[in-house]
């Protein structure tokens, strides 16, 4: 048993360069605290905490509007739901973070679920201007019920996650890591466990082909937007929590537009583009604190540059320098190989003379 | 080839942008005071103007003298980008403090942002000076918890409540002034025009009680415009055929311009005071190309008005270094100075000793005389609104100058209230000629 697990492991994940760098970036995350001590990591462990919740975020965007193609503008709406609910469930009942989160992400998915409503029924930019409008319309309750949500100035003096900044980064990467492997596994077209995945990819490629081939599409896409409404429901109550307060910047469109930014950024339809996005562009918005006058110019140069000459994506392009699908077998091989390690297909085709 | 040439150019800028924080001199007798705001709005500018005056005034006489032993300032500028994410003022409030070495900070402007700036300063027990966020919770939080959040003080302004104060007494002046100038008989009426904006909803309705109540004016309606409305050319008819003598406005936004240029253009007989924060501006009367005379609005410092034996001195000088007026948000000055006195009154850089010094303290700053608030009252370490302490302004605008029109003519314990350089406050033109022409 333990033999195979671990020829599994050699085959699935150390085979695979992208995997392995996954592997090892997980690895070291868990080991980032004890580089960083002193009074100033905490500063960086919050940095690192933020980019776990960014993280949970774009990756449910990119399930949402890169696999299954529901163009979303406004998906900050979920995190604003979730931050909202789960500051008026800490606030006013007084119940704890551990149990206010989930429900936040709930509130996520009952969110999620009302703007597939209108999502049934269109596509394309009609979608994605439906979708702008929610968190705007949740704005405009927000400021018209101020006794309730405190209006501008939100919902402060939540409760803290945990005492520790320490147990707060923990619990972040241990959060992040499940919710992005449950939504790989989600949007995963080749996996035997469920079939989400290529169900997403169909209804993205073709929608009415996927329906002509008797998948009940409706479901599917309830399915994507509840998905994505919690895990985005996740992100926005931890968030909350760790910040103590809740507040409109939580719906701003700011926010709806970062995450797209971050997703394309890392790569769109991949699931580990937006973990890359978010880790590379979130610090990067830190670091450039250093030219303060410029941060934004520097920022945008930056994002501009690397899609002009990597429009796929920043991991994308790297996994295509160091990832090579077998033609025959579609399995993944080192690149540096010239053959497959399943079927020995040659990799490259052999230069005519 | 420039394929190649632009990620690597990416990933060295990058390792430059890790390695550069990391530089830094040699360090002797230094105070490092933190500066954070929005630096890429006048409010952060101004945060850091005022600082910067400051700093430069105490380290070119010598500096802060801690028990004998002379120590330099040395200003740490943070951009919160407080008005976008509060998020990122947080992390801004935390490299300031804990990667950059802030042993104090000065400013902030945006609530949202400030609470989360401020729990990070009460984390790291760093004493927070506010000078510029004036909701009334901020200065709430330390009747709770009085030991977590004992850190954080408001220099400035007094907090939100008290501008409804100060709009009404200014209101109660002008409509007065027009009675007797005018030989108005009955009660006055006012039309409220209020900026469609959450913080203004209170207002309006403490007005739409107060103005009644306290100052036995009627009111004649409410008008909301958008806070960026480019014509108010429905509102402002709709007032005039209302017989309004006064429009109280509460105006933050660019609609200010076209208000006050309109107001002028049409010749409403009305006059206009409340709060105008375009009228504040240093360009309004060439934005409004000079329709925005008489406009009147709350306001926190004006030329040659001494709130204070350090006030002129310190617009002017303000004034030749950056060619602008101080906003309220240069009360960074007054909060350098604060924190020289008390460090020098009790020879250490002990925060709980500091922070009994600034409790107790006494101190006449440029924009107002400085004493916090006490420990038991509901708003611990604001800093102290009224007569003798901070009051604000209201300013008009008269023939292409901004005069300082009150505190004047007051009332109760305000009477008698006023400074040095405070003009009368005038009816406008277009008001006098529609009262007297028969």
């Amino acid at each position: 048993m333990l033999r195979r697990l671990l020829k599994d492991f050699q085959g699935d994940v150390l085979a695979i360069p992208g995997r392995l760098l996954a592997l090892i970036f997980f690895v070291i995350l868990f080991f980032i605290p004890l580089f960083l001590q002193g009074s100033s990591g905490s500063y960086y462990l919050r940095i690192f905490i933020f980019a776990n919740m960014y993280v949970i975020f774009a990756v449910s965007w990119d399930l949402l509007s890169g696999y299954t193609g529901q163009l979303n503008f406004g998906h900050a709406l979920f995190f604003g739901v979730a931050a909202y609910t789960t500051a008026l469930l800490n606030l006013h009942l007084d119940w704890q973070p551990w149990l206010t989160i989930p429900l936040g992400a709930l509130a996520g998915v009952i969110a999620g679920l009302v703007v597939c409503l209108p999502a049934l029924r269109l596509r394309g930019p009609y979608l994605a201007l439906v979708t702008l409008a929610f968190p705007l319309i949740l704005l405009g309750i927000v400021f018209a019920f101020t006794d309730f949500t405190g209006g501008e100035l939100g919902i402060s003096g939540l409760d803290r996650i945990s005492n520790s900044r320490t147990t707060d980064y923990y619990i972040s990467v241990a959060v992040m890591i499940v919710s992005v492997m449950i939504m790989w596994k989600l949007t995963d077209a080749r996996s035997s466990l469920v079939r989400t995945g290529i169900v997403f990819h169909a209804i993205r490629e073709d929608e009415i082909a996927a329906r002509a081939s008797g998948i009940n599409t409706i479901r599917y896409k309830l399915l994507a937007f509840a998905v994505a409404g919690f895990f985005a429901g996740i992100a926005g109550a931890f968030h909350a929590h760790f910040m103590r307060i809740a507040g409109p910047s939580n719906l701003e469109l700011t926010l709806s537009f970062q995450v797209i930014i971050w997703t394309v950024f890392g790569g769109i339809t991949s699931i580990y583009g937006p973990v890359v996005g978010v880790y590379i562009l979130f610090p990067l918005m830190e670091l450039l604190r250093v030219v303060p006058e410029v941060r934004n110019l520097i920022f945008a140069g930056i994002v501009v540059a690397m899609l002009l000459f990597m429009p796929e994506g920043i991991a994308v392009w790297v996994r295509d320098k160091i990832e090579r699908e077998c033609p025959r077998c579609k399995l993944s091989n080192m690149a540096f190989r010239k053959t497959c390690r399943a079927c020995d297909t040659p990799l490259y085709e052999r230069a005519v003379d | 080839m420039l394929r190649k040439v632009i990620p690597v150019l990416v990933v060295c800028s990058l390792l430059v942008l890790l390695i550069v924080p990391g530089c830094g001199g040699e360090e002797g007798n230094v105070i490092k005071i933190g500066v954070i705001g929005p630096m890429q709005y006048v409010q952060g500018e101004h945060h850091w103007y005022g600082a910067t005056m400051a700093a430069e005034e105490i380290n070119d006489a010598g500096g802060i003298d801690v028990d004998g032993e002379m120590y330099t300032i040395e200003l740490i500028k943070a951009d919160s980008n407080e008005m976008t994410s509060p998020t990122d003022a947080a992390a801004a409030m935390e490299k300031l403090i804990t990667v950059d070495g802030a042993q104090f900070v000065v400013g902030g402007f945006r609530t949202e942002s400030v609470f989360p700036m401020i729990e990070v300063a009460m984390d790291e027990e760093t004493i927070f000076l506010g000078c510029g966020a004036a909701t009334e919770s901020l200065c709430q939080l330390a009747v709770d918890d009085y030991d977590r959040y004992k850190y954080w003080f408001r220099v400035t302004p007094f907090n939100s409540t008290k501008l409804v104060s100060n709009s009404l007494m200014t209101l109660g002046m002008a409509g007065a002034i027009m009675q007797q100038g005018l030989g108005l008989e009955g009660p006055m009426t006012v039309a409220i025009l209020a900026e469609q904006a959450e913080w203004a909803d209170g207002m309006v309705a403490a007005y739409q009680a107060y103005v009644p109540a306290m100052l036995g004016m009627e009111v004649v309606g409410t008008w909301r415009p958008s806070a960026t409305a480019t014509d108010l050319n429905a509102e402002l008819t709709a007032i005039e055929d209302s017989g309004a003598h006064l429009i109280l406005t509460i105006l933050s936004g660019p609609v200010g311009i076209p208000y006050a240029r309109q107001l002028g253009e049409l010749e409403i007989p009305c006059a206009s005071v409340g709060i105008n924060v375009e009228a504040q501006k240093d360009g309004f009367w060439d934005a409004t190309e000079g329709h925005g005379n008489y406009e009147t609005t709350l306001n926190t410092y004006a030329e040659g008005v001494a709130l204070t034996s350090k006030t002129v001195a310190f617009i002017e000088e303000f004034q030749d270094r950056y060619d602008q007026t101080p906003t309220y948000n240069a009360g960074t000055y007054d909060a350098i100075y604060l924190l020289k006195e008390v460090i020098e009154s009790t020879g250490t850089m002990d925060t709980d000793t500091l922070i009994t010094a600034l409790e107790e303290i006494d101190y006449v700053g440029a924009g107002a005389r400085i004493v916090f608030m006490g420990t038991d009252t509901t708003t611990p370490h604001d800093v102290t609104y009224g007569p003798g302490y901070s009051t604000g302004l209201a300013t008009q605008w008269q023939d292409g100058e901004m005069k300082a029109v009150w505190p004047n003519l007051g009332v109760g314990e305000w009477e008698g209230v006023t400074y040095e350089g405070v003009v009368m406050w005038q009816i406008p033109d277009r008001v006098i000629a529609y009262y007297t022409q028969d």
